[in-house]
């Protein structure tokens, strides 16, 4: 745009709570992780190094993702998600997908190793809204604006739980009826297909026996302190002992190999204790702010794919700042979700930033759409046209 | 009704349903997470105790740290008794995968038994000591087994650099850091502190990390006890006590000095004595503080109490004249005699050749109820009040049978201990006031503050200042060549004092045997009396009168002492100055340079001179210190590692020992100045050529 008068291309604010975010991330991984990465690997900066060279290119993707702008990406969303999909399928494949923990979740290439299911959560994202919006009339219909996604949503999911990955397969389903519900399904659908999944989970509950033994822990972890519990309770005691303003930063005790994943799952069990209940405000604070300028951004955009994106990686931030919270403090069962934008985690955290910039662009937009009511609409207008305007004209 | 409004808001305005929708799941993320935040704050407020203390559990492990133990230094600080920290072996049984060979192993090293080794093993499931207080070799040795489950803890040990010195009086102190004895028994509550827990953080492998908070200012240490004893006038009185208890080939003796004029005592010295370091093989006997546990029949030094009482009384005169009834004094069945028989002897006289029924009549004339009084006065059959324990009271009965008054006339039937008769005769050289015996100069806890503070303290007024002067008078004549103990005489100054030679009873036949107590008590110099000086021998076989075997021992330590303590001599006057220059040019020098105030009753400081504690220093090779508070670091390359540590703590120094074997280096540099109680770095190394013996 070369007009002389240019209005901020994005959010401040959102830019500076994901930064603040990003930052802390990079301190609390450092503080979590060195006693661990020096012991095993002899480095203690090793996973701050590994963690730094992600948010650099986490902040590259957020930056092209800024620059290149949210509208564009619309023809984007079936070409991502394919690749999601072909990503998830060749995880499984042994000898690409490289197994750790009892699950075969990464894709290790030269240097660096990717996360499908991460990926896929954002390729969804993306999708959903594209499709959304593309489909808004016919949202009401049960076979054109549910059911497509549904079963979507289900060969998604079973790739997850192929892995296994079940904290990824509900971040998935979840995104999928926030957006749902927005869009205007009918909330009977959604709430019939919940009581319709409910086997399913049961059955995945139990056939497999960590997870059975994940909920049992989750309902009373003390049962089994040393065993199942052994976790959550670490973690309760870490977050418990910071008190109000925790034992200081890097004089955390948990770390030293009381408390396993400490730099990755369960990193804010270390920001609790060392940072305490005024670390945890921060932490908590941020997502809020996030979650209220992403619903900004969302309501500011002029057209329904920026809110419905918009609102999808909101979701996606706090349903995962949420569970992740929710489980370092036992409140929910164990997952493998990260701690968005702090875990440690490179693909975790570059999809996350690459998101953050999609969101940020929407939050661009918006304001200078509503700001400018009809011209920029028209100035704009070339780009978003397909989307808002008619199905027939999607990228295919 | 939903349906119809969503209906409308999509015909009118498309993005208004959707707005709610999207602000409906905004408030709905919103509120979930404040509900997390809500768990955090009853995580971290609420429950914040209990899983703090869970959290600690496993990451803290509490460990006792016994106090140092509080030093014990003499009157001018110089350290009698300290605690130095030693290492101990223990071992986790559970750890050790074959008892025996392990414990046959350990016992083989630290020289103990294997099968009292192996029982400790069966017994302590994740504990066991091996051996307590090793040494740095003994360390080594066990670390080249490189067995598992074997741990080595410091431990504070006891240590007494002056090694006999005072050890008596000092007492002893267990294994477990108690005292058992002496002053460590009677301040055990004041020198042992307080035991800190200390909290050390360990990983989830059990390894300790780090120790939280700095171990000094956890532990509360022990107070150090200053004592009122002159480190060189009790080494004086145990070398002069020590030979002359081997030269009189007797079984024991003590010797006391004491400052008149205070109360303060600046020797208690026991013989036999014993190494404090190593007291296992030492006899059960000489552990005792004889000087204050050990009541005895005085014998004839009694004798100056009756006649400083009748002079009191106004009874009788120097020179009242008593019928000595040519030596042999019958009363009732009992004939009382004279080593040297009298027909009559004036009081003087009678201190003088030490006669019996001298005595024993001025006592007659005194009266038994004035005897006894008299003798109470004088602080017998009470006890001392040291503080010290099993402290001897004495027994003074009452005479009713004539012969029982005569006998305690001269000391016989009645008991004191050595200190009791030091104080007595303290009263008689500071002109009839008894002062309390004391020890205890200070008690300083670690804080600096002071928790007991010893004075000079007036007990009574015995007798008026005219008696007791007259008593110390004559006295005198004592050391004449006509009385009991010329030996006792000394060349600089006059010497007033006392013999003693007592009947010992024997506690199987219930009578007096041949055994012999020799005593000699001097009050020097006599003309204002500084030092009380008192010499006990027991059972000596060579001879058995305190004129020879004790008097000389008495001089051994007076000719030492005055000029230590810059006493100004008494005949400076009646030789000729050039002479007694020649005789004794230190102590001239000393007094020269200090003109001594000689008749100062109430100089209650006992300082000596620095030239002669300098030259005095250099005798005994111990370091003094050049000036206060700073010391002079000894020279200790190519000496032994355990000779190197005693000459440190001798010298005020704190020793950090590095390796085993004799010195090979040393930081600060030798000869260097530094603070007293400074940290001094020994290289220890084997490497050097062994020395053979």
């Amino acid at each position: 745009m070369n007009e002389q008068r240019k209005p901020l291309a994005y959010d401040p604010i959102l830019l500076g709570c994901v930064l603040a975010l990003v930052c802390l991330g990079l301190v609390m991984v450092y503080s979590a992780s060195a006693i661990t990465a020096h012991e095993k690997l002899g480095d203690s900066f090793f996973f701050l190094k590994r963690q730094a060279i992600a948010a650099g290119l986490g902040f590259v993707a957020m930056a092209a993702a800024m620059k290149l702008g949210y509208r564009r990406v619309a023809r984007l969303a079936w070409p991502f998600l394919l690749l999601a999909l072909v990503l998830l399928v060749a995880v499984l494949i042994p000898g690409v997908g490289s197994a750790a923990g009892g699950a075969r979740r990464w894709i290790r290439l030269p240097g660096v190793s990717l996360q499908p299911a991460e990926i896929a959560k954002i390729a969804w994202v993306v999708y959903l809204s594209y499709s959304l919006a593309k489909k808004r009339e016919k949202m009401r219909t049960f076979s054109i604006g549910f059911l497509p996604h549904l079963g979507l949503a289900g060969i998604l999911v079973l790739l997850c739980m192929a892995e296994p990955d079940f904290g990824s397969s509900v971040a998935l389903l979840v995104m999928m009826f926030v957006l749902l519900f927005a869009a205007g399904a009918k909330l009977s659908w959604l709430v019939g297909s919940v009581l319709l999944g409910i086997p399913f989970a049961w059955t995945a509950i139990a056939h497999s026996p960590y997870r059975a033994k994940r909920l049992a822990a989750f309902w009373d972890p003390w049962a089994d302190r040393k065993g199942s519990g052994y976790q959550v309770v670490e973690s309760l005691m870490s977050i418990g002992s910071g008190g109000w303003t925790g034992l200081g930063l890097g004089d955390g005790r948990q770390k030293l190999f009381f408390l396993p994943e400490a730099h990755t799952d369960f990193i804010f069990a270390i920001i609790g204790e060392e940072l305490g209940l005024l670390g945890v405000a921060v932490v908590v604070g941020l997502f809020g702010v996030i979650i209220w300028r992403g619903v900004r951004a969302a309501l500011r955009s002029p057209e329904p794919f920026g809110t419905y994106l918009a609102l999808g990686i909101t979701a996606l931030f706090a349903f995962q700042a949420i569970i992740n919270m929710g489980v370092a403090m036992g409140l929910l069962p164990t997952k493998g979700l990260t701690l968005p934008f702090i875990s440690y985690g490179g693909s975790s955290l570059i999809t996350l930033m690459g998101a953050a910039g999609l969101l940020l662009s929407v939050s661009g937009s918006g304001e200078g759409a509503q700001r400018r009511v009809v011209k920029p609409a028209r100035r704009v207008a070339p780009a978003p046209m397909p989307v808002t305007g008619g199905a027939s004209e999607a990228p295919a | 009704m939903a349906l119809r409004d969503l209906k409308h808001a999509k015909a009118n305005n498309p993005g208004r349903w959707l707005s709610v929708r999207v602000r409906f799941l905004g408030l709905v993320f919103l509120a979930l997470l404040l509900g997390v935040f809500g768990r955090a704050m009853q995580l971290q407020v609420r429950e914040r105790q209990k899983l703090t203390s869970l959290a600690q559990d496993q990451y803290l492990r509490e460990l006792e740290i016994p106090a140092r133990r509080g030093d014990i230094v003499d009157r001018r600080g110089v350290p009698l008794a300290q605690s130095v920290e030693v290492d101990s072996v223990w071992v986790d049984p559970s750890l050790l995968p074959e008892p025996l060979p392990a414990a046959r192993a350990l016992a083989k090293e630290l020289g103990i038994d294997t099968q009292d080794l192996l029982e400790r093993l069966e017994k302590g499931k994740r504990f066991a000591w091996v051996k307590r207080q090793v040494t740095p070799l003994e360390v080594q040795k066990v670390k080249a087994l490189d067995l598992p489950g074997v741990g080595f803890t410091r431990e504070p040990k006891r240590f007494y650099p002056q090694r006999e010195l005072a050890a008596q009086v000092l007492g002893l102190v267990g294994t477990e850091g108690k005292g058992l004895d002496g002053l460590e028994l009677a301040f055990e509550d004041e020198l042992s502190g307080e035991v800190a827990t200390r909290s050390s953080v360990r990983d989830a492998k059990g390894r300790k990390l780090f120790t939280e908070g700095r171990e000094e200012d956890l532990a509360r240490h022990g107070a150090s006890i200053s004592l009122t004893l002159d480190r060189h006038l009790q080494y004086l009185a145990e070398k002069a006590l020590t030979k002359a208890v081997e030269d009189a080939r007797a079984a024991a003796g003590t010797a006391v000095v004491l400052d008149p004029r205070t109360g303060e005592l600046l020797a208690i010295a026991s013989a036999p004595r014993f190494n404090p370091n190593a007291p296992q093989g030492a006899p059960k006997d000489a552990f005792r503080d004889r000087a204050v546990t050990d009541a005895f029949e005085p014998g004839s030094t009694f004798k100056a109490f009756v006649v400083a009482a009748a002079l009191d009384e106004g009874l009788v005169t120097p020179t009242t004249t008593f019928d000595c009834e040519n030596g042999a004094w019958r009363i009732g069945r009992h004939t009382i005699n004279d080593t040297h028989p009298h027909a009559s002897l004036d009081v003087k006289h009678i201190l003088q050749v030490s006669s019996n029924i001298g005595a024993a009549k001025i006592a007659q004339k005194l009266g038994r109820e004035k005897l006894v009084d008299a003798y109470a006065r004088f602080g017998f059959g009470e006890r001392a009040g040291l503080g010290l324990p099993s402290e001897g009271r004495g027994v003074v009965p009452f005479p009713r049978a004539d012969v029982a008054l005569a006998a305690e006339a001269f000391g016989q039937g009645l008991t004191a201990t050595a200190v009791q008769l030091a104080a007595g005769y303290g009263a008689l050289a500071n002109d009839g006031v008894l002062m309390r015996p004391w020890l205890v100069q200070k008690v300083t806890d670690a804080d600096g503050v002071v928790l007991i503070e010893g004075h000079p303290q007036e007990v009574r007024r015995v007798v008026s200042p005219q008696a007791a002067r007259t008593t110390v008078a004559m006295l005198e004549s004592v050391v004449e060549k006509e009385g009991t103990a010329p030996r006792a005489r000394l060349d600089e100054y006059r010497v007033s004092g006392k013999t003693g030679t007592a009947q010992k009873v024997d506690p199987v036949a219930k009578g007096y045997s041949d055994k012999r107590i020799a005593s000699f008590i001097g009050m020097v110099p006599a003309e204002a009396p500084r030092l009380v000086i008192l010499v006990v021998i027991d059972e000596p076989k060579t001879d058995v009168y305190g004129g020879l075997v004790a008097a000389p021992a008495f001089k051994e330590i007076a000719t030492a002492a005055l000029p230590y303590l810059a006493v100004k001599p008494s005949r400076e006057l009646e030789t000729p100055p050039s002479v007694a220059r020649a005789d004794a040019p230190k102590p001239a020098k000393a007094d020269a340079a200090k003109p001594a105030p000689a008749p100062e009753p109430k100089a209650a400081e006992l300082k000596p001179s620095a030239a002669l504690a300098e030259a005095f220093a250099r005798v005994d090779a111990i370091s003094e210190t050049p000036a206060e508070g700073s010391v002079r670091v000894p020279d200790l390359r190519g000496i032994g590692g355990r000779e190197a540590i005693s000459t440190l703590l001798g010298a005020a120094l704190v020793p950090q020992v590095n390796g085993s074997g004799r010195v090979a280096s040393q930081s600060p540099a030798p000869g260097s100045l530094v603070v007293e109680g400074s940290r001094v770095t020994l290289e220890l190394a084997s490497a050097l050529p062994a020395h053979p013996r």
